[in-house]
């Protein structure tokens, strides 16, 4: 008996390798192993890009990232799926997990593209290079809100997912309200140059980052679960 | 809110208290989902309103022919408005998503091809960032370092409003999607004025385009027929809307049918 090709596990099992690109990218990265402080000045920021152990790293981290930010579109669209066999009355929770689902890679993308630009020219003005550096910055941190929106989706259909055998347990509503929560100060960074809400403080960017980690870890492992059940039950086609 | 119960709940009483009627919807009615998007909408339009009027004051727009002194005395004078008021922006993003899976879904009602509502979607989805977004990440990055070379505060006051003003193709297409799945539409989801009025809503998507060559006049940024005329025609547009998608989810019956895929 031949098996068929089942194209949603194959998908599935890109997180693994998406995970693997995305911590490489990090610990590649310079600039967020010990992250860039908001004080640094414009000269201290073009040296930081100018330095050519730096250069080289920023590059090719942030190619990893680009391709990471738009390789978790997929593993989104299987947590859509799954939110479609949940017992709602209406498309409208699914459809608004799209909607978010190609918001926030986009804005990661636009982080990623000022990241890119700063490193392309670093013997530009050193102002200039500090913009980019700012608009990098403060996309990539303070753009949670398609992120607390995912959560905030996926726990409401959670709880509207009314059967006897819902598809997600009701924990992992909690544990998305929760991240939810996490997210949400580092929308305000911009506020502090300093302290724990600054992009490198310990809420802007430690608990923030740790809680995406998080996140794609544990909805990663509840989606696994989800989609293999869902290949067990009699009568579903895979 | 809406009159249809299911058969075996009990009707909300008039007498509970708000909390208790809120209860009741989220446990027994079954259009729940639709008015989480419609609730999601009214919260989203007062507070943007809020937000872009009051606490960061970048509506009315100022003056696109501001030299550059004037642009960093704009900037100075509303610092905390702006990176206080654009935080809770970024925060409440996400909304977005219930409200236009909402007006996906009265496309879903009509006679017409899918198409349409995944259009949309897709269109709504891609407008908040450079309509909304990329305005605000720009002028928060301007208010962060006041002590920034002049010039470049002044770019990214460019940047902020020809983004929020200049990217007319999204809600122009968005619009006339919309209308084009009015006039189709057999159901009667929605009247066919309210489809003419899409035209309006595209219309003004169209005389803002010379705002990318004006920087003076009634064609400038602030001007009176790019911003006065179409903000007028918005708010109608938004106030309308509102209220038929109100209408459609009072009307909505899902009776005992099967559940939709």
């Amino acid at each position: 008996m031949t098996r068929r090709a089942d194209g949603e596990l194959i998908l599935l099992w890109t997180l693994p390798v998406l995970a693997v690109l995305w911590i490489s990218a990090f610990l590649l990265f310079p600039g967020f192993v010990h992250p860039m402080a908001p004080t640094m000045s414009a000269e201290e920021v073009a040296a930081f890009y100018r330095d050519p152990e730096n250069l080289a790293r920023i590059r090719y981290s942030m190619i990893l990232f680009n391709w990471f930010g738009v390789g978790m579109i997929p593993i989104l669209v299987l947590i859509v799926l799954q939110v479609r066999r949940m017992a709602h009355r209406t498309p409208i929770l699914s459809y608004a997990l799209l909607g978010c689902a190609s918001g926030g890679p986009t804005l990661f993308l636009v982080a990623n593209l000022f990241w890119l630009l700063a490193a392309f020219r670093p013997e530009r003005d050193p102002q200039l290079t500090q913009l980019f550096n700012d608009l990098a910055w403060v996309t990539f941190t303070s753009q949670v809100g398609f992120l607390i929106g995912q959560c905030v989706f996926i726990a409401l259909a959670i709880h509207l997912d009314r059967q006897p055998r819902p598809v997600f347990s009701k924990w992992v509503a909690h544990f998305n309200l929760l991240v939810a929560a996490a997210l949400a100060p580092a929308s305000f960074t911009a506020l502090a140059m300093a302290g724990v809400m600054a992009w490198d403080g310990l809420v802007s960017f430690w608990i923030r980052n740790a809680a995406i980690a998080l996140w794609i870890v544990v909805m990663g492992i509840v989606l696994g679960q989800a989609i293999y059940r869902e290949r067990r039950e009699p009568g579903v086609a895979a | 809110m809406s009159a249809s119960a299911t058969r075996t709940a009990p009707l909300p009483e008039a007498s509970r208290s708000w909390l208790g009627r809120v209860a009741w919807h989220w446990r027994y009615d079954p259009k729940l989902e639709l008015w989480i998007g419609w609730w999601a909408m009214i919260v989203f339009y007062q507070l943007y309103g809020l937000l872009f009027f009051l606490v960061t004051r970048i509506q009315p727009p100022p003056d696109p022919s501001f030299d550059v002194p004037r642009i960093v005395q704009w900037f100075g004078d509303r610092h905390h408005g702006l990176l206080i008021g654009f935080g809770i922006v970024f925060l409440i993003t996400g909304m977005l998503g219930a409200v236009n899976a909402l007006l996906a879904y009265s496309m879903r009602r009509m006679s017409v091809s899918p198409a349409f509502a995944y259009s949309y979607l897709l269109i709504y989805s891609l407008s908040a960032v450079p309509g909304m977004l990329l305005t605000c990440i720009a002028l928060v990055v301007g208010a962060m370092r006041p002590d920034r070379d002049p010039r470049l505060i002044s770019w990214l006051y460019d940047f902020a409003f020809m983004a929020f003003d200049g990217t007319m193709g999204v809600f122009l297409i968005g619009s006339l999607v919309w209308m084009a799945a009015i006039l189709l539409d057999r159901n009667r989801v929605f009247p066919k004025w309210f489809g003419y009025l899409n035209l309006c809503n595209a219309l003004t998507e169209v005389v803002v385009a010379p705002a990318w060559i004006f920087k003076r006049g009634v064609f400038a940024w602030d001007g009176a027929i790019t911003w006065w005329i179409d903000m007028v025609v918005f708010v109608i547009y938004t106030g309308v809307f509102i209220t038929l998608i109100r209408k459609m989810i009072v009307r909505e019956d899902f009776g005992t049918g099967p559940l939709p895929e």
